[in-house]
């Protein structure tokens, strides 16, 4: 008998979109069982709605063959459902016993029994193979450890059935083999593991059956060891798909931006890029790899003109761009496509017309005398929405009513409307369908082959290594290791530096510095 | 310059300290805990306000106690009021706050002239009672320090006595028990505490309470006790000298105690000073606990951001 079942389960959000129509999901006892779907297929609102945050609009649910409806998580905690979101709920000042009992806290009277916590949470620590220290903050844990905190606190609500959001996201691929550990032997102590993911590769490793949802509907029920990569991948968009990039031979001899010890400090004093020099060349795009917060980000935001930098020399084409305000940055070529496309790239209360020339309102073909020309901007978005097919009813739609996807087409679109001579790029596709990754992809790179240098920061290292020339690893701002992109580069290689476990000589990074 | 000596290191004016920095202390307590659980009450001044008058209107009636009980209510309620707009139909607290200071700036002053028949000053011509004096002076039989003891200790309010245990009190509910880690918790990453199954909403609304009760005991002293009687804006910025003092105390119970108790040493200088120096304009000396205030923040931030670059050294 299944443990978990969802059946013909449909959602309808307020404003009409229909996120689940007719899901069906059953879940066997001690099973690691995928969910797998692009962005937008509807896999977080049914793990929503298996841990009652969202009420469906239809069908039911059936645990352990009877019939239950969650009216909020406290409900399907009781019911013995517990879920890792991908964004932790951890209090970070915090210890780790705190957070994992918090809201079940062991009492004596009324006082929070401290040690009873730190034992029981101890136990639990060894009894799983978790293993993570209860006493420090979880601040200053890293995020590896802090998902073991994220899965200790559903164990210790005796969670039977763990949903796992998007675990692998935030984690360097050591740690994924890690936490693999962990759910093969929360399984073999018989507990049940819901798995969504869109990295295939991770998901045919661990899960022994995995569900496949496309556009808010189930497509199928797969046994991992029956299936392939390409096949699963086709069934998820309904087509093959082969994500792949070719890039043409460029000219790499001109060196369009150069950072020489770099060092930013951020608000609260920490030292986050520390010392940095790259280099990057007309036509060429070079990868920053490493685990997020290791200074990627800020070394965009230092160029950009986006932070101001503790120490260090910025050019861009041979000049001094140090003081520039960001835009004299633009006005020299520069592009930027940030991280976050929801606070940083877009207005999204904001048409899709006037998103399109936020960054050119000096132009004078969009602005004549202080006063906006409409016909010019409307026209200007009427033609860049059908270059790059963005899916929107007309230029006059707000942004904040598009997809993820189509929302980071704009910000491709603005950036790429002229040709930057340096472009730089932060998770260009997170939280972005395939099909729009596919067409951001050869965006950038279709930038690089007419000339640009790109400068590319990304959490997910297939991106890097399918558009990188050359990349480079940081750990704790500072450069660590480099190389060449070439066939024979693998994730591990380069997560064994992003771990910071080994660092390159000068003498190892030379060929891939230029 | 002797006469200040002697004025500063005598027994009255410790007694003076204590009676100006306890209704500071409980407005303090209770900024503390409604921004700790991440609602900050900007209504301190107001609910003081209100909690000040409603105790002296009810003390005319009632005893003493009736009259401090209703102004810790008044103070819960309007907190309760708050976390209704705030929560229940999604209002800024910090608008919904400048509100209940509005309406408590000009509703006192329509409510006491109703009581007292058209007086929209004071409560002069209402009988109204104050709230007692702990006596403690058969310490004095204690040979030797007796009578030492007697002078500092005998004679504050019933309530000094309790916002020191209220000190004491917040501290383990915040520090020792689970719902003080809710709430703490609630403050820092409501996040956190909603995956678990924790009610924010109701979590920070009882502290809105909490803190409104402990505005309205602060009030109840202040003119039951410091004053006897109300006078139209007779908190004079205490609720907001209060909202710093939580800042200043690093968010904890013991350093909002010791925030208050600055704070009120220099609010007594302010009472004894203009019989010491009455060359100098009243309203001058009545502006130092301001300043202080403004003073103190200022210095506290700039230190606390050496501390944070100190560590970045590091």
């Amino acid at each position: 008998m299944a443990l978990l079942e969802a059946i013909g389960i449909g959602k309808t959000y307020p404003g009409g979109v229909v996120a689940n129509d007719g899901v069906n999901l059953v879940i066997e006892p001690g099973e690691v069982h995928a969910v797998v779907g692009e962005n937008g297929a509807g896999k977080s609102t049914l793990m929503k709605i298996l841990f009652g945050i969202e009420q469906p609009n239809a069908g039911r649910l059936v645990l352990d063959g009877k019939d239950v409806s969650f009216a909020g998580p406290r409900a399907a905690i009781d019911a013995g459902i517990g879920m890792v979101f991908q964004h932790f709920s951890l209090v970070p000042s915090f210890a780790v016993y705190e957070n994992v009992v918090m809201g079940s806290e062991p009492r004596q009277g009324i006082r929070f029994d401290r040690k009873r916590a730190i034992a029981e949470v101890q136990a639990l620590s060894d009894k799983f193979r978790l293993k993570v220290d209860p006493l420090p903050p979880v601040s200053s844990l890293p995020v590896g450890q802090q998902q073991r905190v994220e899965i200790l606190k559903a164990l210790y609500r005796n969670a039977r059935i763990l949903i796992l959001d998007e675990p692998t996201a935030v984690l360097a691929p050591q740690e994924v083999q890690e936490l693999f550990v962990a759910i093969r032997s929360l399984v073999a102590q018989g507990k049940t593991v819901i798995f969504i993911a869109h990295k295939l590769p991770e998901v045919l490793e661990i899960s022994d059956r995995i569900t496949v949802m496309r556009q808010g509907k189930t497509v199928g029920q797969v046994k991992s060891s029956e299936v392939t990569e390409k096949s699963l991948a086709a069934l998820m968009v309904g087509r093959e798909v082969t994500l792949r990039v070719d890039r043409k031979p460029t000219d790499q001899s001109k060196r369009v931006a150069e950072v020489r010890g770099l060092r930013v400090v951020n608000a609260r004093g920490t030292e986050v890029v520390a010392g940095l020099d790259l280099n990057v060349h007309a036509g060429e795009i070079v990868g920053l790899v490493g685990v997020e917060g290791n200074g990627q980000a800020e070394t965009l935001e230092a160029i950009a003109g986006l932070k101001p930098i503790a120490a260090g020399d910025i050019t861009l084409s041979g000049e001094a761009i140090n003081g520039l305000p960001v835009l004299d940055r633009r006005g020299r070529g520069l592009a930027s496509i940030p991280e976050d496309r929801i606070s940083e790239g877009l207005a999204t209360g904001a048409t899709v017309a006037e998103n399109l020339v936020s960054t050119k309102l000096t132009d004078r073909r969009f602005v004549r005398s202080g006063l906006l020309d409409l016909k010019a901007i409307r026209d200007n978005a009427t033609k860049l929405i059908a270059e790059h097919s963005i899916r929107v009813g007309g230029p006059g739609y707000t942004v904040g009513t598009l997809s993820g996807g189509n929302m980071q087409k704009v910000v491709v679109a603005r950036e790429l409307s002229e040709q930057p001579k340096l472009l730089l790029v932060n998770q260009p596709t997170r939280g972005v369908d395939l099909g729009a990754t596919q067409f951001i992809w050869r965006t950038i790179t279709d930038a690089r082959d007419k000339g640009a240098a790109v400068l590319l920061s990304s959490a997910d290292l297939s991106e890097l290594l399918a558009l990188s020339d050359r990349l480079l690893v940081l750990y704790r701002g500072r450069l660590v290791a480099a190389f060449l992109n070439t066939p024979d580069l693998t994730p591990e290689t380069l997560g064994t530096y992003m771990l910071g476990l080994s660092t390159q000589t000068a003498e190892d990074m030379k060929p891939a510095l230029r | 310059m002797m006469d200040i000596f002697l004025t500063v290191f005598s027994a009255t004016f410790f007694v003076t300290i204590i009676r100006t920095t306890t209704p500071l202390l409980l407005a303090t307590l209770g900024g503390l805990v409604a921004d700790l659980s991440g609602a900050l009450n900007v209504a301190l001044e107001g609910m003081m306000l209100i909690g000040c008058l409603t105790a002296v209107i009810v003390s005319v009636y009632a005893p003493w106690y009736v009259a401090v009980l209703a102004g810790l209510g008044v103070g819960g309620l309007l907190g309760a009021m708050m976390a209704f707009f705030a929560y229940r139909l999604k209002a800024d607290i910090i608008l919904v706050g400048f509100a209940v200071n509005i309406l408590a700036a000009g509703g006192t002053v329509f409510a006491l002239a109703l009581a007292t028949g058209g007086d929209k000053g004071t409560s002069i011509n209402l009988q109204s009672q104050a709230i007692p004096a702990v006596d403690l002076s058969f310490l004095s039989a204690i040979p030797g320090i007796g009578p030492i003891l007697t002078a500092f200790l005998s004679g504050h309010s019933v309530l000094s006595w309790l916002a020191a245990f209220l000190v004491f009190a917040v501290w383990y509910f915040l520090f020792r028990t689970p719902w003080g880690l809710w709430l703490r918790g609630v403050g820092e990453y409501p996040g956190a505490p909603e995956a678990a199954g924790i009610p924010v909403a109701k979590v920070r609304t009882w502290s809105l309470v909490v803190s409104g009760a402990l505005a309205g005991l602060g009030g109840a002293q202040l003119a039951m006790f410091n004053y006897v009687g109300f006078t139209r804006d007779m908190t004079a910025g205490r609720g907001f000298i209060a909202l710093g003092a939580v800042l200043l105390g690093a968010r904890h119970p013991v350093g909002a105690l010791l925030a208050a108790l600055l704070f009120g040493t220099f609010e007594a200088f302010a009472v004894v000073l203009p019989g010491l120096f009455n060359w100098m304009p009243a309203e001058l000396i009545r502006m130092i606990p301001f300043v202080v205030t403004i003073a103190a923040l200022v210095l506290f931030s700039i230190r606390a951001q050496r501390a944070l670059a100190m560590r970045g050294v590091k």
